[in-house]
């Protein structure tokens, strides 16, 4: 079954018939978190670099943003049986859109950001197709953790 | 049987990001020693096994070129992999060392997937 991801949303599965998936990541930032032993994955679409930009948002929807997304997402990763040692990471997004004339750098800021957050959590990055200026679709197989990025013709496992 | 790996940077913070990077790669390391300048670094060495050092190249009292030099013409300490992790801009300056035996550069401020692909490289271990 096909688990759609909305913008500023996360989902997890252990189903191995599941396939995560999510669009329009432009400035977004899209997170692949896969446990290959526990075949648990989880995956976050977040907008914001950080919760305490807007705090009560944050408490309203903690996946819109990197910290406060990953942190909810790592615990829902764990109640499924993921063990944080063994997660392999993946990353795709941080677009700088030509139409939002950069003004605020949203999708620099957010590679920053999460970048700093899975330090924090202890997570190396695994693969990333970051950047650019093309929106990008994400799919994550949970059977296996394969991670394939679309953007334009372009289609890329990572 | 994990390496051992030796840490040379004038810089405490510096130290800690590399040795928590370290960790956090999953290569098997033993022993992760410390020293913040090429004289402390010798003191480890001709007591210590050591199977990696990353050294910084400007640092008080002998930097990491120094350190190179007395360490190629010390035969146990010769055959020791030296990559150098360094804010040095000056890319025939490290072209230069690399002649001179250092095995890998990375350049500051690096990500810790960079360091840990220089290690796993420099070390012939593939990625977990």
């Amino acid at each position: 079954m096909t688990i759609v991801v909305n913008v500023s949303d996360a989902a997890v599965s252990d189903d191995v018939e599941d396939v995560l998936s999510t669009y329009s990541l432009g400035s977004c930032i899209g997170v692949c978190a896969y446990d290959p032993a526990a075949h648990v994955a989880g995956m976050l679409h977040f907008q914001l670099p950080s919760g305490a930009m807007d705090p009560q948002r944050a408490q309203q929807n903690p996946f819109m943003f990197a910290d406060t997304g990953m942190e909810r997402l790592l615990r829902l990763m764990a109640e499924k049986g993921a063990d944080r040692r063994r997660l392999r990471v993946k990353l795709a997004g941080g677009a700088q859109m030509l139409n939002d004339n950069n003004l605020f750098n949203i999708g620099r800021r957010n590679q920053t950001a999460i970048r700093k957050v899975l330090w924090q959590y202890g997570l190396l990055i695994d693969r990333e197709d970051l950047g650019g200026n093309s929106p990008r679709t994400l799919y994550m197989k949970v059977a296996d953790g394969t991670v394939t990025v679309k953007s334009g013709a372009r289609t890329a496992v990572l | 049987m994990g390496f051992r790996f030796l840490i040379v940077d004038d810089s405490a913070t510096t130290r800690a990001i590399i040795r928590r990077t370290i960790r956090l790669t999953g290569v098997p390391a033993d022993v992760i020693l410390e020293a913040s300048n090429g004289i402390e670094a010798l003191q480890i060495l001709t007591c210590e096994k050591v199977d990696l050092v990353l050294a910084d190249l400007h640092m008080p009292l002998m930097d990491g070129v120094e350190l190179m030099k007395h360490m190629q013409c010390d035969a146990a300490l010769a055959t020791i992999p030296v990559v150098i992790v360094s804010a040095e801009p000056n890319v025939s300056r490290i072209e230069e060392l690399t002649k001179n035996g250092v095995r890998g550069h990375l350049r500051k401020p690096f990500t810790p997937e960079s360091l840990r692909a220089l290690i796993e490289e420099t070390l012939g271990v593939a990625h977990a």
